[in-house]
C-alpha cells in the first residue's frame, strides 16, 4: 500500500461516495413508507465524513483520503398528512409521512455520483503518471 | 543379489558452510549489509507478493458475491499490475547491469 499511496487514498474516498448513494438509494426507497401517527416516522440517512490521518497543525501532512464517521438520522416527526383512507390512519384521519424531499435527494444522488467519477479519474490518471514514470530510461 | 540398505548414507554429515559470512563481509563487496541490493530486491517481492495476494482475495470475493465494493477490487488490481511492472523493471535493470559487466571484454 505504501508504493502506491494515491490509490488507497481514493479507494477510501471512493467508499465515503458509495455510502452516500447507498443512504440516498435508501432514503428514496423509504419515500413511501408511512407510519401511524402515534409511531416515529422512518428517519433519512445522513453521512457524516471524516478526514483520515491529516497530521498535526504543526506538521501538516497530506493526508490518507476519507472515512464515514457515522451516519445520522433525520427528523423523527416526519410529516402528518391528511389521508382518511389510509389503513394506518388515526382517528382523525392522519398518518405519518418521511420528511425527505425527493429533489433534494436526486441532487444529492448527483453529486456523489459526480464525486465517485472524480475520485475514479484521479485513479486513472494517477496510474498514468506511474506508468509513465516506469518509462524512465527505456 | 541381495541389496544392503543404505542406511549408511545417513552417516555422511552435511556440513554447513560457517565461513561462508565470514567470507562475505571480508570480501568488502556489501559495506551496509542491511541495506545491500538483494535486500531491496527481496522488500520489493515481498511487497508484490502482498499487493497480488490481496488483489486475488478481492478477486475471489467478487466470484462468492461477498465484494463490499467494486473499486476495492479493481483498485487492488491495479495496485497489483503496477507493482509487477515495477519489480520486473528494477529486475530488467539489475540484468542488464550484470549482463554489460559479463560482456566486458578482458
Amino acid at each position: 500500500m505504501a508504493t502506491f499511496p494515491v490509490l488507497a487514498t481514493m479507494a477510501n474516498g471512493l467508499s465515503v461516495f458509495r455510502t452516500w448513494m447507498d443512504a440516498i438509494g435508501d432514503n428514496l426507497a423509504n419515500l413511501n413508507t408511512v407510519r401511524r401517527t402515534d409511531e416515529s416516522a422512518f428517519q433519512a440517512r445522513y453521512i457524516v465524513a471524516e478526514a483520515v490521518n491529516y497530521g498535526s497543525a504543526a506538521t501538516p501532512g497530506v493526508g490518507s483520503g476519507s472515512r464515514v464517521a457515522s451516519v445520522e438520522l433525520g427528523s423523527r416527526e416526519g410529516q402528518l398528512a391528511y389521508e382518511p383512507d389510509h389503513p394506518l390512519a388515526d382517528a382523525n384521519g392522519m398518518v405519518r409521512r418521511p420528511d425527505i424531499d425527493m429533489a433534494t435527494q436526486m441532487t444529492q444522488l448527483i453529486q456523489a455520483q459526480r464525486g465517485y467519477q472524480a475520485n475514479l479519474a484521479v485513479v486513472d490518471r494517477a496510474r498514468d503518471a506511474y506508468l509513465a514514470a516506469l518509462q524512465i530510461g527505456k | 543379489m541381495p541389496v544392503g540398505p543404505i542406511g549408511s548414507a545417513a552417516s555422511i554429515a552435511f556440513t554447513p558452510l560457517t565461513t561462508l559470512p565470514e567470507t562475505a563481509t571480508t570480501t568488502g563487496a556489501n559495506p551496509t549489509s542491511s541495506t545491500g541490493f538483494g535486500d531491496v530486491v527481496i522488500g520489493a517481492l515481498d511487497n508484490l507478493s502482498a499487493t497480488q495476494q490481496t488483489a486475488d482475495k478481492l478477486a475471489t470475493q467478487a466470484a462468492t458475491g461477498q465484494l463490499a465494493d467494486v473499486h476495492d477490487y479493481t483498485i487492488a488490481a491495479t495496485e497489483a499490475s503496477l507493482a509487477t511492472e515495477l519489480t520486473m523493471a528494477v529486475r530488467n535493470k539489475a540484468v542488464e547491469a550484470f549482463t554489460s559487466i559479463m560482456n566486458m571484454p578482458l
